[in-house]
């Protein structure tokens, strides 16, 4: 009997090879490594300006040195207890996730401007190690709260005290940066209110699995109003997506964006408020003689403040644009002076990413972790194009700073400075931003929709000179996303 | 490796199957959902049906139709090359619908098209290696009855 001619068997290895060496290529390429640094990642994107020298472990400013006044006492103490656990949902049951001090949301934290705030946090049982961020505070960078990047994850067993001085009155909220995707969505959150007046109402929205919930209870919620009494609502969108939000029953006014104070703010009726996700927006409410609706997103969930009942709306079709509301007021520095013009371009492109195949975001065209660094010096005026192509909306979030809106699709903002540190990107939409690089550290700057930062959506404004000694994955199972 | 040839596409056949049923799930538990609470919004991203459809339609069943076109190589199977290159084509094309639809959500009609014609390509591909095996040299009525 003949053997059968190798050279068909030949061609068969060949065309194998051919087959698979560019999809191996492809997904060998798009392998994250592991124990990588912040300061490794990537490519230095000085802006135009001069570039700077970019130092290593062991150089420089260690940023875990960047922490607030050591010897200080504290004004505000605050301990909380991290667990695996299922807790009560009121109005909708119990379910497992994560609790601080047994609750999600957390305790509230509440401190004056120029407090010093000491929080120790012990982890129990969150198995994959936590931390807590201050999202929208600008501390200093030792204290953010972003494992692999200001600290290691605090893991079971493990205690980490984070200590800041309050530097800006206003809505905030702390979360864990540690896996932060599941962590955030499974309960480790809490609200953060810097000076708090006497009439506050805190709504924070939040989906835990399937159902969102205001101020951790599902459905109609109620807390109590005098009629004729003025309240301050605080909402906070802890989700992934924008969340409109509107009042049923009474005109408002938009008083913060993001903790800064709006200037001149105007009386609003008919029209919803966007609230970014990680955003938060306060409104100020003249309370009417009936009770009234605060409705959050158009579930079930809503907060309803007075007594009896509340008028039922649906969402109005027009939302309180950011760009024209409110007076102009002066900055307190010159946008048009820039030291550095960054692009932040958001795209999508089909391949590999860590050896997955799917459809990954891209940052100036680069897939995480070979993305832009933006590297700045203390002291520039920044500005800052972000374009979003992606065919769907990111909630970009730089950490450490406030950034002013300067522009949307290149019309001009021309009511009160819009501050923020959450902005609310759609598809095909181009802002411009400007900040002042004025809090030296390694900080986050990435979608706040927290399974597209696990996604790749990430990257790092760095300053000159600084640098940190923490590593992402590796043995330490860093993973801030 | 005709009958590896055979189970691979056979494989890819039951891989739409299931693809069909993972999204009819997902879908219908969402609705389910909806009724009892949930919000289907931009925060909204997905459950157990679609996490299976992304996962075996973007991993399972490329690994699978491109083990299909290498054991095409070497398995002799009459046509089998050209066959096990028709299913990885429709497997990519299928892909390449999903991501458009995602913005033009009419090209998804297609991608449900599609799904059916991969599913009768690779049922007539795993057909063409059943039988008893091809032989180069002897037997001609067995090469008859593959036919």
């Amino acid at each position: 009997m003949a053997r059968r001619p190798p050279r068909r068997v030949l061609i068969g290895l060949l065309a194998t090879i051919a087959l698979l060496a560019p999809i191996g290529w492809f997904w060998q390429q798009s392998l994250v490594p592991g124990g990588m640094s912040a300061m490794d990642m990537g490519y230095a994107d000085f802006g135009g300006g001069p570039s700077v020298a970019l130092m290593h472990a062991g150089h420089g400013t260690d940023l875990s040195k960047l922490a607030a006044a050591p010897d200080r006492p504290a004004d505000v103490s605050v301990s909380l207890v991290a667990r695996k656990e299922r807790f009560d949902i009121p109005g909708r049951g119990s379910t497992e996730g994560y609790t601080l001090n047994h609750t999600s949301p957390g305790p509230e934290i509440k401190a004056k401007k120029g407090d010093l705030v000491e929080v120790t946090l012990v982890n129990e049982s969150v198995s994959g190690g936590m931390t807590l961020h201050w999202h929208g505070v600008d501390v200093p960078a030792a204290q953010d709260g972003v494992a692999g990047v200001t600290q290691d994850a605090v893991m079971p067993g493990q205690t980490f005290r984070y200590r800041f001085v309050a530097p800006d009155v206003g809505t905030y909220w702390y979360h864990s940066h540690q896996l932060s995707h599941e962590q955030v969505k499974g309960g480790l959150y809490g609200v953060l209110v810097i000076s708090p007046g006497p009439t506050d109402v805190v709504a924070v929205a939040h989906t835990y699995d399937k159902v969102r919930t205001v101020n951790g209870g599902y459905g109609e919620r109620r807390v109590p109003g005098v009629a004729g009494s003025t309240v301050r609502v605080r909402l906070i969108n802890t989700d992934n997506g924008p969340m409109a939000a509107w009042v049923d029953g009474a005109p408002y006014k938009v008083v913060a964006v993001d903790g800064t104070e709006v200037n001149a703010p105007t009386q609003v009726e008919g029209k919803s408020v966007l609230v970014t996700a990680g955003g938060r927006i306060d409104l100020v409410i003249t309370l009417p003689a009936n009770a009234i609706r605060i409705g959050l997103g158009g579930g079930p969930t809503t907060l309803v403040i007075g007594e009896g009942d509340a008028p039922t709306g649906r969402e109005p079709p027009e939302p309180v644009d950011l760009l024209t509301y409110g007076k102009p007021a002066a900055l307190p520095f010159d946008p048009s002076s820039a030291d550095r013009k960054f692009e932040y371009r958001i795209g999508r492109r089909p391949g590999f990413f860590d050896g997955k195949p799917g459809l990954w975001w891209t940052i100036n065209g680069h897939q995480f972790p070979d993305v832009p660094m933006f590297v700045v010096k203390q002291g520039d005026v920044v500005r800052m194009t972000v374009r979003n192509t992606s065919g769907q909306v990111h909630p970009m979030h730089l950490h450490g700073h406030h950034v002013v809106v300067l522009s949307r699709n290149g019309q001009p903002a021309t009511g009160s400075p819009w501050w923020v540190d959450s902005l609310n990107v759609e598809d095909d939409e181009t802002y411009e931003i400007a900040f002042l690089a004025d809090n030296p550290g390694i900080w986050m700057d990435h979608c706040h929709n927290l399974p597209h930062a696990a996604q790749g959506l990430i990257t790092h404004l760095m300053y000159e000179g600084v640098t940190t000694p923490f590593h992402l994955d590796g043995p330490t199972g860093n993973e801030p996303e | 490796m005709r009958s590896a040839y055979r189970v691979l596409a056979g494989l890819i056949s039951l891989g739409v199957l299931v693809q069909a049923m993972a999204i009819a799930l997902g879908w219908f538990t969402a609705i389910k959902d909806v009724d009892d609470g949930l919000v289907i919004d931009k925060n909204y991203d997905g459950n157990i049906g679609h996490s299976l459809h992304g996962t075996i339609g973007m991993m399972v069943i490329p690994i699978l139709a491109i083990l299909l076109l290498i054991v095409s190589f070497f398995a002799h199977v009459p046509g089998g090359v050209k066959w096990a290159a028709i299913v990885f084509g429709l497997v990519a094309l299928q892909i390449a619908l999903a991501f458009v639809a995602f913005g033009a959500p009419a090209v998804g009609a297609l991608h449900g098209a599609n799904a059916l014609v991969l599913l009768g390509v690779s049922g007539m591909a795993a057909r063409r290696a059943s039988g008893p095996p091809t032989p180069a040299t002897t037997d001609t009525t067995a090469t008859e009855a593959t036919i």
